[in-house]
């Protein structure tokens, strides 16, 4: 029966080419301009470590002037630490399993052969890096904590930069030039892109920038006096007295991310108590002039303080959804007017024996299949729409694949709305008395 | 107008088409009208004039990374060979470039004794006496900057300038009474690390325009940093851009010890920063083009097949006297009586959409004149939708009445 419904269904829209194809372009155009803003949407506001996001915690501690504004929520907190508390906590016993200090830099790789340098970004960071993150190697493994203690000269590359300088072959104990001075590979990571790169998220721009082809030991990052590349806050000036450098890194000016991995709510709380006992001590010697204000936030609430779905995705989203609304009754419309068209051919079947049932489902059949035909231009359109957006913003080349949840939501979603569409003027035709359109036939 | 009760009636017999249509009409006009406010809004913001020579301007970014080499000088034969090169109108080094996106952040006090938190800030533009020149500005008051005023800023030594150049804004904001000239600011609360204002000029962005209300607070100081990060800002004549662009990429790639890592022309740096906003306008532009033709389309076809429906009804009416134009006119008041009764539930929809973006996203309030204008134009559109179907309507010739009854 349904094989025989599907035939008819298409012979039907063979008859009203025209309105047809206005139906599922209607639908297309709707759904794929939905597909395309709530894609982006959906992998913004995704989970970028599923299995472990609500272990890591940022850390925030608020040094700020203490004739600022007063803190209400993490918002108002600089999302990045100075460099003497992140060291401080780096290096303390505290209640956290692990914990990770860092910051985004950058340096000019200069190859062996006679290729021309690059500048490359290079995220300075602690051994615990690696396996708090859940980072997958492929050759050798991180640095040891010997290694940041020493600040030792080696690094962890990433799988792209391996297969430019190595050929893809394991470069475990084979050296990369960073500006003027050598570091050892230990380690090949492989393609690994957690995506808002929630580790240092201040803005979009950053949540969507792709992860760093090269992991230093901050330590040796510092000694080698490589600048912070990201953000840089200071309320108060360095102290004049030291040099430069050594000013700057004893000031209030926060520049690194600091994260702990916290894995039952007790350990939660201590690590809090922790905080605010150090605060508490610092503010013996004169820093941290404002009220207590620690706050630790696990991956899905940093994604919150730092605001990384746009107001802007929200808003094409809201009106990308009153669009489908648009192309749905629209399709309502002419779906009335075709199946109201139809009712002498219908009055024929029922006089013929079948019942409103019969009718209802043949012609449900039909919408159905406008759905079918709907979804997959709506699909195509999404998979344009993705392509154009990509091309529109800087960075959203993680963002706009459409992976298979999406690709099956858009033809359901394509259908669901097709059928709810049709139910009325199927139901309406179904109901119409054959008797009554024989005679004026 | 008295055909307006009988076509009323025979609307009513097609309670739910017609309603299907207001309601397409209502939901067009509520989102077009938003959208055109978001696009008119952020098309104002990318608009604003930053105050370089826009389409003569090259940015480079360079990254020195043998600390062997004496950058001072280098930077010294960088600028002199770059401004030697024809179709060059002026260049400087700077640690900022405006409307990038990333740059240079300071505050200053107008008074020792204020607070730390009544500060003016502005965006700093570490350039040398080139810099008005190259960033194409006009000294107001008082004097550009002279070369022995240069300080350099390295990991090892920072040196107060004593002195710099600020914007318009920027001294009205520090001296409202417009006095600003000769004046003395602090870097430091308690009157630490004085800062003398030697001159104004007109108007120039600093590199974070996202941040609306104090955009155009920039000043210019004698500094260069000696960190191996450097950017140039070249300006050329007109026509000169690519010419000049290519010449100094070549030029600075053929110093070993350094990565040229970025060439941008400074329209396309601009571009960069307000991707997002130009995405807005090129997406919601999309949007309504496409809703437009959505709708216009569907009231074609709505209108065609009720014109199919009721040929006999229509050859009837021309049959018994009816002309051409009354046959068109009956589809324009039917369409113009759906499309009034949509606009009106638009216009409470377009309100409350407004309302509801405005409260959760800060997109703003839309003026009151867009109301009637996107009304007009929504109108219009159903008046040109029902054109064709209707001259189809027209011409279905009277003897029609006559067939098949």
């Amino acid at each position: 029966m349904f094989s025989y419904y599907v035939r008819l269904a298409l012979a039907s829209i063979r008859r009203t080419p025209v309105m047809s194809a206005l139906m599922v372009l209607a639908l297309g155009l709707g759904i794929g301009a939905f597909m395309t803003t709530f894609t982006v949407y959906y992998l913004m506001s995704g989970d970028p470590i599923p299995h472990k996001s609500d272990v890591l915690f940022a850390v925030q501690l608020d040094n700020w002037d203490p004739n600022d504004d007063p803190t209400e929520s993490a918002k108002d907190v600089n999302p990045q630490l100075t460099y003497r508390d992140g060291t401080y906590l780096m290096n303390a016993d505290t209640p956290a399993t692990r914990q990770v200090h860092m910051y985004g830099t950058g340096a000019v790789l200069v190859p062996e052969n006679e290729e021309s340098p690059s500048e490359e970004r290079i995220r300075a960071t602690w051994n615990t890096f690696f396996e708090m993150f859940d980072v997958p190697f492929i050759y050798g493994q991180a640095w040891s904590r010997l290694d940041d203690e020493d600040r030792a000269s080696v690094v962890v590359i990433g799988r792209e930069l391996n297969e430019t300088l190595f050929n893809g072959e394991n470069s475990v104990g084979r050296s990369i030039q960073l500006n003027d001075g050598f570091f050892q590979v230990v380690g090949v990571i492989d393609h690994w892109q957690p995506v808002p790169r929630f580790y240092h998220a201040d803005g979009t721009s950053r949540a969507l920038a792709d992860t760093e082809q090269i992991y230093a030991p901050m330590n040796r990052a510092i000694e080698l006096e490589w600048t912070p590349w990201g953000n840089t806050n200071c309320w108060k000036s360095p102290d004049e007295d030291l040099p430069p450098l050594e000013g700057f890194l004893q000031s209030e000016c926060v520049w690194t991310q600091f994260w702990a991995e916290l894995e039952t709510p007790h350990q939660v709380a201590d690590y809090k108590d922790f905080l605010d006992n150090y605060v508490r001590e610092q503010k013996e010697i004169g820093r941290f002039e404002r009220p207590l204000n620690n706050f630790i936030s696990d991956v899905m609430e940093w994604m919150e303080v730092n605001e990384i779905v746009r107001n802007d995705n929200r808003v094409l989203v809201r009106l990308s959804f009153l669009f489908l609304l648009v192309c749905v009754l629209n399709t309502v419309g002419l779906l009335m007017a075709k199946f109201m068209g139809k009712g002498g051919e219908v009055a024929l079947r029922r006089a013929m024996g079948a019942s409103r049932r019969a009718v209802f489902q043949q012609n449900l059949v039909e919408v159905g299949l406008i759905g079918v035909l709907g979804g997959i231009a709506g699909t195509g359109l999404a998979w344009l729409g993705l392509r154009a957006v990509e091309s529109m913003y800087q960075g959203y080349q993680h963002l706009v694949h459409l992976d298979p949840v999406m690709l099956a939501t858009a033809i359901i979603t394509a259908i669901l709305f097709a059928v709810l569409a049709g139910m009325y003027p199927v139901w309406r035709v179904s109901r119409l008395a054959p008797a009554s359109l024989l005679k004026t036939q | 107008m008295n055909d307006i009760g009988p076509i009323f009636r025979a609307l009513m017999h097609n309670r739910m088409g017609a309603l299907l249509i207001a309601l397409q009409i209502a939901l067009t006009l509520a989102i077009i009208t938003n959208a055109a406010f978001i696009i008119q809004q952020r098309s104002a913001n990318i608009a604003r004039p930053t105050g370089l020579d826009e389409a003569n301007t090259a940015v480079f970014y360079t990254n020195l990374f043998d600390p062997k080499i004496d950058q001072r000088q280098l930077y010294r034969d960088d600028m002199e060979a770059i401004r030697a090169m024809p179709g060059v109108i002026a260049a400087t080094h700077t640690n900022s470039i405006p409307a990038s996106g990333s740059g240079w952040g300071d505050s200053v006090y107008n008074d020792p004794e204020l607070p730390s938190n009544e500060s003016v800030s502005f965006g700093k533009f570490m350039v040398d006496e080139h810099g008005l020149e190259t960033f194409d500005l006009e000294l107001v008051a008082g004097r550009n900057f002279q070369p022995e005023e240069m300080v350099a800023r390295s990991m090892t030594e920072i040196t107060n300038p004593g002195v710099f150049v600020i914007s318009q804004a920027l001294a009205d904001e520090l001296f409202p009474d417009g006095d600003a000239l000769g004046k003395t600011v602090w870097n430091e609360p308690n009157g630490k690390e004085p800062l003398r204002i030697i001159g104004i000029y007109d108007h120039m962005q600093h590199a974070w325009p996202g941040s609306v209300s104090s955009v155009n607070r920039s000043a210019l100081t004698p500094e260069i940093t000696l960190i191996g990060d450097i950017m140039y800002v070249v300006r050329t004549e007109p026509g000169q851009l690519d010419t000049v662009m290519a010449e100094v990429e070549e030029y600075l790639s053929r110093n070993q010890s350094r990565v040229v890592e970025t060439v941008r022309t400074f329209e396309e740096s601009k571009r960069r920063t307000y991707s997002g906003d130009i995405a807005m306008v090129k997406l919601l532009s999309a949007v309504i083009i496409v809703l437009v033709g959505i709708t216009g389309l569907g009231i074609v076809g709505l209108a065609w097949f009720s014109v199919t429906q009721r040929r006999k009804q229509i050859g009837t009416r021309r049959a018994l006297g009816a002309t051409r134009w009354d046959v068109v006119r009956y589809f324009m008041v039917e369409i113009g009586l759906i499309s009034s009764a949509g606009l009106v539930i638009g216009l409470l929809g377009t309100v409350a959409l407004n309302w509801f973006l405005d409260t959760n996203y800060e997109v703003g309030r839309i003026p009151l004149w867009y109301l009637p204008v996107g009304m007009a134009a929504m109108w219009l559109l159903g008046q040109l939708a029902v054109l064709l179907p209707a001259r189809r309507a027209a011409n279905i010739p009277p003897a029609l009445a006559t067939r098949s009854v």
